[in-house]
């Protein structure tokens, strides 16, 4: 699914060049639940970024499902985001004066979908995520827990196969932190989503497949002993 | 794009406070506008000259105002005998102001049973007829005038030392008639002091359009070497001559235009881009769930346009029902300028709001698509 293959980023920073990542290689197999640990400034969200096509590598090729994006335009990065790759944030990042459904539905609104579809498709992801009762409720109006739940329903509902996770259970209680993480596990066993996901936290870490550690832009070691929680 | 758009109506209603007052500013802008298009369009109706103009008036020579011009009431015999004439009326006008002023009033004084076979259009709806024929003392209001003043059929008025009674309210397609108080010459040659037998002017009717300036060089040269020699002119290019002040007033207004139209827009522009400001991290979140460029570009300029708009209709509408309601009418001379809003001046306003609108929210759109996503995630 993901291809990493001498990847590098840098950029400047006033006078100074700064590499957050560099010559890292990286295969994760479709349908794997990745985890990626590091201390701050170790480039695991650089890593993410172009993961998820929202940035682009300095050098190296980053081949995801058959294509190198790491070659494709800004436009062409767009689109692909639009089809292949779900984001969910730390802070979800929900629109504060749209309902949950409406969140939900906004990746929807750049295609073709009648509205119908649309609201099938949303209504299902929904149901996904335990949240159909709290469609009509604004950000405000719900927990964290269930705000990151409807983050997570957004980044499903145009059903892209890769899931990108920046902290995900970062800003959560324990008791929602888990329930996040059984969400994602399902997804990726009963749904057959890749997901990759970042985290400083080794308990969330525990219900990925696998844990990858970075450290100051390169990929230190592979502790398989903390996947499948 | 009706979803899209459908979501940038969202993203308004639902910042209620903002909205609201970038509205109310572009309405007051837009009402400004709306006003001052009305007072060009009406000073342009007054006195652009059309091939459907068919009226002469002639006044008695270097006369400074309606009241100092006065003429032979039996000229009229001799003009309605001249080629091209269709009809000829004799009116005496008194007003109260010879100035540019906002309250004008007017009475023109024409014979008995003349008044219908000189403006058939004229149609009476309020009262009769017959009361102002009854009546020496009688009264035909134009419509915009019995507004203004607040009179109805049956009611005493008095002003400039004359005392009528209104026997009816009158409309015309001429928006000058519908600004002044028809008497009997007669009455008005008495009342006035002026003394029967001498009048203000004659308007003449001509067939059409083309004999306008045969026939008032016709009239002038005839009475040329009379005593009471005539300035001959269709009606408009009297009053475009004649309220020279009006029009450099109005002319002055141009400017209020502007300012209005460059205020909506850097209002519009202004809250749009606090709006961009406020929503990096928004518009960073629609990029990286796929929206291209062109689709965030559409939801600013939206919203833009969306503000636009509504001021714009709003701003508009209230300026032409105001404008409506008040029934202003601007005087010089003896000549009226009814300030008579149209809708179409309305629409255009609005429809000018929404392009402002757009225009002001091209440079936030292009602020909201250049920003790096990942630098505007972290912001």
């Amino acid at each position: 699914m993901i291809s990493c293959k001498s990847i590098s980023k840098s950029y400047r920073k006033g006078a100074n060049v700064v590499t957050p990542l560099e010559n890292l290689n990286l295969e994760v197999p479709r349908g794997e639940f990745l985890a990626l640990m590091g201390p701050s400034g170790s480039g695991k969200t650089t890593l993410l970024n172009l993961i998820s096509g929202i940035d682009t590598p300095s050098s190296g090729t980053l081949v995801i499902d058959g294509q190198n994006i790491a070659d494709f335009s800004r436009k062409q990065l767009t689109k692909w985001r639009s089809q292949k790759v779900g984001y969910i944030f730390q802070l979800y990042h929900l629109i504060p004066v749209l309902t949950a459904f409406e969140n939900v539905e906004l990746p929807l609104l750049i295609t073709s979908l009648s509205r119908a579809e649309r609201r099938a498709k949303v209504e299902e992801a929904l149901d996904l995520v335990g949240l159909m009762d709290r469609s009509h409720h604004t950000p405000a109006e719900l927990s964290g827990g269930q705000e990151q739940r409807v983050a997570i329903a957004r980044a499903l509902v145009a059903d892209p196969p890769l899931l990108v996770a920046d902290e995900p259970t970062g800003d959560l209680d324990r008791e929602s932190a888990n329930s996040i993480l059984s969400l994602l596990q399902s997804l990726s066993g009963e749904c057959g989503k890749t997901i990759v996901m970042v985290t400083h936290d080794a308990r969330a870490a525990a219900a990925a497949h696998r844990t990858l550690h970075l450290e100051k832009g390169v990929l230190l070691s592979e502790d398989p002993n903390l996947a499948r929680a | 794009m009706t979803a899209l758009l459908s979501l940038a109506l969202k993203q308004l209603l639902r910042h209620r406070l903002r909205t609201a007052l970038t509205v109310l500013g572009v309405a007051s802008g837009m009402f400004l506008f709306t006003s001052v298009e009305t007072l060009q369009s009406s000073l342009g109706a007054a006195t652009e000259e059309t091939a459907a103009d068919t009226t002469l008036v002639v006044y008695r020579e270097n006369r400074f105002c309606p009241a100092t011009s006065r003429l032979p009431e039996h000229y009229q015999d001799e003009i309605r005998r001249m080629p091209g004439v269709r009809e000829v009326i004799p009116i005496q006008i008194i007003v109260n102001n010879c100035g540019a002023s906002l309250d004008v009033i007017t009475f023109r004084g024409v014979p008995e049973g003349m008044l219908r076979k000189f403006a058939p259009e004229i149609e009476i709806i309020a009262g009769d007829d017959a009361e102002w024929t009854r009546r020496d003392d009688g009264a035909l209001l134009g419509e915009q005038f019995a507004k203004r003043r607040g009179l109805k059929p049956g009611d005493k008025f008095d002003a400039v030392g004359i005392t009528v009674h209104v026997a009816g309210i009158i409309r015309s397609p001429f928006a000058q008639d519908n600004n002044v108080a028809y008497v009997k010459l007669p009455f008005l040659q008495q009342a006035s002091r002026t003394g029967l037998g001498v009048v203000t002017q004659f308007n003449v009717r001509v067939h059409r359009s083309a004999d306008l300036k045969p026939v008032a060089a016709a009239i002038d040269a005839r009475f040329k070497s009379d005593q009471l020699p005539t300035n001959t002119k269709p009606e408009k290019a009297f009053f475009a001559e004649t309220a020279g002040q009006l029009i450099e007033l109005i002319g002055f207004t141009r400017w209020l235009g502007l300012g209005a139209v460059i205020a909506v827009v850097a209002l519009v522009a202004n809250a749009i881009l606090l709006m961009v400001r406020s929503r990096v991290k928004e518009n960073a979140v629609l990029r990286t769930l796929g929206y291209p460029a062109r689709a965030i570009m559409f939801l600013v300029v939206s919203e833009g346009g969306l503000l636009g708009l509504a001021g714009g209709v709003f701003g508009a509408g209230l300026a032409w029902g105001f404008l409506r309601w008040q029934s202003f009418t601007m005087g010089s001379e003896g000549h009226t300028l009814a300030i008579l809003p149209e809708i179409s001046t309305a629409i255009f306003a609005s429809v000018a709001a929404l392009v402002l609108g757009v225009i002001a929210s091209i440079h936030p759109a292009l602020v909201a698509i250049r920003q790096p996503i990942v630098k505007s995630l972290r912001s």
